[in-house]
């Protein structure tokens, strides 16, 4: 589900996806001395134990690229405790695995049985298991009905017989459904992101983890000017990375805000600009139209601005995320998803309905209330964890 | 909320109502579309299956009513196993004997547990009750910030001791303060949580056992998925929650959670809240709510609504006058602001039986308190005369003038004029005792 930061921003503004990181790594040893990348970064502001991970994995060869020692004092108790978390239940995906196991036993249990005894692609029962894990994982029925129509023609077509080589087959199919650009453009200066969404969903939350991965210098804008106490929560993330917080008194509106924030971002040459907004029902006709407003003068403001809008779904969402991806993607343009509280029972199949009905990229996914629990979206561990052998 | 869910259906029985006699093959075919309607409003899987198995014997093996056609009964079969899967009808709040009454919140993160406290503490307020908050969310910035700013818009106090104190203690402080100062309905929130996180399971265990609560309300999300069985099940376990309050009901999400939980849990759903507005907040009506799954409007909860709001005679007089055509601006202009109390206009339209189909295809959905204002500022522009003889805005300069004094375009003045002039027809119409085949759009857009 998820996969490492390492070359999650993207830099340069060339369009074609799959230069880019090729890209980004050939340019990285002449530019390192200005341009940090985003694990440096990330180390610097704040040594997550993910961060730690990632550079221990991939750069044991460059140990000077590990937390420096002032870093380390600056270690909040909170990354001590999600550090307990780790060593306790072996990293954050065996959590999630973990977790997933005991919801699921019942499902996935007859899903493997099903697999242990399948013999033919005309076994009626077994596709009917199939369409009841997807369908308890909240892919919803039109998607379902696709996936399964897919696969049993495969199937039939590559003759499979063996319940191992439908999983493989099963993964692939997810996966391809899941496969979209994940990378965060970041190659503007400064580069906007403007995060939606639907209230409780994980907005503010999402930017006070976010932003201790963003690489450069980061600012952040009190775009939630309704809820009680919003700003102050955003207020609270800023000073625990030291992000200046843009902001204006509640009941203030929230383009005014967007204005300032941009304007602001300009004048101190900020990299990247976060800028929260209100949550609020897709259905809401003049909540829409008001970020919608939002958008506009961004954009005025910053011509090609927001670079990123991210729409914050909640993966215990059933259906009605369809509609909310839609709504959004209708007023404001998305440019990605982001899967909130994915450490629950929820399986997050929303996001497969979502990537097929709606086609808006899923790019980050968060499992958990710590920093180091947001990580760019892995398509293929998505899809393993939907259907894999646990 | 469940509109789509009561079309389905609705469009599923099209076919069983036209037929005369309930064939095996007719009721198949009506019980697969309600399981595909069931599942794509997210009731869980096994529910569904239990469900429609019931809903299947019991129009098979039905004795042909001679009242009834078949259509009819297959509608009757399955509105009562909705509203008997809903939980009968509703359940009302009771007060401990010897106060202070003690409710805990407890729910998923960012299902609304901290805005139901504030909206729970003026429903309870209204009921004669003096309310007391504690803040027991240590955990997500802000959130003890979120419940005090609450708590002084409402004038109800919060307890709070910072985000260092135990979540239990804290509970069990504020209850005794809450005792001490005299106050007899407390209601304790606490932080949001993920059920596979078993610190924080064992913590709302702990919060409940240092409180004693006469009541434990689970805080659900209506668009919560396939999950929310596993959900509820784990907060039975730990917080032993006696009923729920269903959130965003004000969204379009179809609710199947609500469906689920209450089977799985046998738990009711006590409180509706949809809206952003504190006072949007209500008892939950279970039969009333199958009722409108299946399209049949929701007329009591309207009615009770508006009597909230309205003196009842006033409220007579003014349907008479509307019914008669003579309705006029400062009716309607009295009427508007009376709608205003009651919450956004989409959720009343909602509860008008047969107006839910003609809501969609007109696409009045989108009414909003922002269009009415606009609305009531041209009407607060007119004289007293134009407010009462419409005719005389057919004048250009009278609109003119009034589009200037509002704030608005003369076309915005005309089309309002226009359109309040539909409306008087129709309501002439409906008096006489006819429905209009079309319903004009509304002034207010």
């Amino acid at each position: 589900m998820a996969r490492s930061w390492r070359n999650f921003f993207r830099k340069t503004e060339e369009p074609e996806q799959e230069n880019v990181q090729a890209a980004v790594e050939a340019e990285a040893p002449d530019s390192t001395a200005d341009v940090p990348t985003a694990e440096e970064v990330q180390a610097r502001r704040s040594p997550t134990p993910q961060a730690t991970k990632v550079l221990e994995e991939e750069n044991v060869q460059e140990p000077e690229a590990l937390p420096e020692s002032d870093a380390v004092e600056e270690a909040s108790d909170e990354v001590a405790s999600a550090e307990e978390q780790e060593s306790r239940s072996g990293g954050w995906f065996g959590r999630l695995r973990t977790g997933l196991k005991r919801s699921r036993e019942s499902v996935v249990g007859q899903l493997n049985s099903a697999i242990a005894e399948f013999r033919d692609t005309d076994d009626e029962e077994f596709w009917e298991r199939v369409e009841e894990i997807l369908i308890s994982s909240d892919v919803g029925v039109k998607t379902t009905g696709k996936l399964v129509g897919e696969l049993e023609q495969e199937a039939l077509e590559r003759n499979i017989t063996s319940g191992e080589q439908l999983r493989g087959l099963m993964v692939e199919h997810a996966e391809r459904m899941l496969e979209g650009p994940v990378e965060l453009d970041v190659s503007h200066k400064p580069t906007v992101i403007l995060m939606v969404g639907v209230n409780g969903t994980g907005k503010t939350t999402t930017i006070g983890k976010l932003v201790n991965f963003l690489p450069g210098k980061a600012m952040l804008a009190a775009g939630d000017t309704f809820r009680a106490a919003a700003i102050e929560q955003l207020q609270r993330w800023g000073e625990r990375v030291n992000a200046p917080v843009i902001a204006r008194e509640r009941g203030a509106d929230s383009a005014a805000v967007a204005h300032d924030a941009v304007e602001a971002a300009k004048r101190e040459g900020a990299d990247v600009l976060l800028i929260d907004t209100a949550g609020r029902l897709h259905t809401k006709v003049n909540l829409m139209a008001e970020l919608e407003k939002v958008r506009r003068v961004i954009e005025r403001q910053l011509p090609g601005a927001p670079h990123e809008v991210l729409l914050t779904v909640d993966a215990t969402t059933g259906q009605n995320g369809l509609r909310q991806a839609k709504m959004f993607n209708e007023v404001v343009s998305l440019t990605g998803i982001i899967l909130t509280k994915l450490d629950g029972t929820a399986k997050g199949g929303i996001a497969l309905a979502i990537a097929n009905e709606i086609g808006v990229p899923i790019k980050l996914i968060s499992v958990g209330e710590q920093v180091g629990d947001l990580h760019p979206f892995d398509a293929r561990e998505f899809a393993e964890a939907l259907f894999g052998e646990l | 909320m469940f509109d789509t869910l009561g079309d389905r259906l609705n469009s599923a029985l099209d076919g069983v109502r036209g037929s005369g006699n309930l064939t095996e093959d007719g009721v198949k075919k009506v019980t697969r579309e309600i399981r595909l309607a069931l599942l794509e409003a997210d009731v869980n899987y096994g529910v569904v299956k239990e469900f429609v198995s019931n809903v299947r014997e019991r129009a098979t093996g039905a004795e042909v009513s001679k009242a009834l056609s078949p259509g009819q009964q297959v509608v009757k079969i399955v509105n009562e196993e909705l509203a008997s899967l809903m939980g009968g009808t509703a359940h009302k709040l009771s007060f401990a004997s010897r106060p202070p009454t003690v409710v805990m919140l407890a729910g998923l993160n960012g299902h609304g547990k901290t805005t139901t406290a504030g909206k729970l503490a003026l429903f309870v307020r209204k009921l004669g009750k003096t309310p007391y908050l504690v803040a027991c969310d240590t955990y997500r910035p802000a959130a003890i910030e979120q419940l005090q700013q609450i708590g002084k818009e409402l004038s109800v106090p919060v307890y709070t001791e910072g985000t260092e104190a135990k979540p239990e203690n804290i509970a069990e402080r504020g209850v005794k303060k809450a005792r001490e100062e005299g106050y007899d309905f407390v209601i304790v929130d606490t932080a949001g949580r993920q059920v596979l996180d078993m610190d924080m399971m064992q913590e709302i265990k702990r919060v409940r056992s240092a409180t004693k609560p006469h009541n434990v309300l689970l805080v659900l999300d209506v668009v919560t998925g396939q999950n929310a069985v596993d959900v509820a099940k784990a907060f039975q376990e730990y917080a032993d929650f006696d009923g729920m309050v269903l959130t965003k009901l004000d969204g379009d999400a179809r609710g199947g959670a609500a469906l689920s939980v209450v089977s799985v849990t046998e738990r009711p759903v006590r409180f509706a809240s949809e809206g952003e507005k504190m006072s949007e907040f209500d008892y939950f009506y279970p039969d009333r709510m199958a009722g409108r799954i299946l399209g049949m409007g929701d007329v009591m909860s309207l009615i009770e609504k508006a009597e909230a709001q309205v003196d009842k005679k006033e409220a007579e007089a003014q349907s008479k006058k509307l019914m008669s055509g003579k309705f006029t601006f400062e009716d309607f202009l009295q009427q508007m602001q009376m709608i205003k109390k009651m919450g956004p206009l989409s959720s009343l339209i909602g509860m008008i039986p047969g107006m839910n189909k003609q809501l969609q295809s007109a696409n009045l959905s989108d009414l909003d308190d922002k269009a009415l204002g606009r609305v009531e500022a041209m009407i607060t522009s007119m004289t007293v005369e134009e407010r009462r003889n419409a005719k005389l805005l057919q004048n250009p300069s009278r609109a003119r003038r009034i589009a200037r004094g509002s704030g608005s375009t003369q076309q915005d003045v005309q089309k309002l004029v226009k359109q309040f002039g539909e409306m008087q027809k129709m309501m002439r119409q409906m008096g006489k005792g006819g429905v209009p085949k079309r319903m004009p759009r509304m002034p207010f857009r």
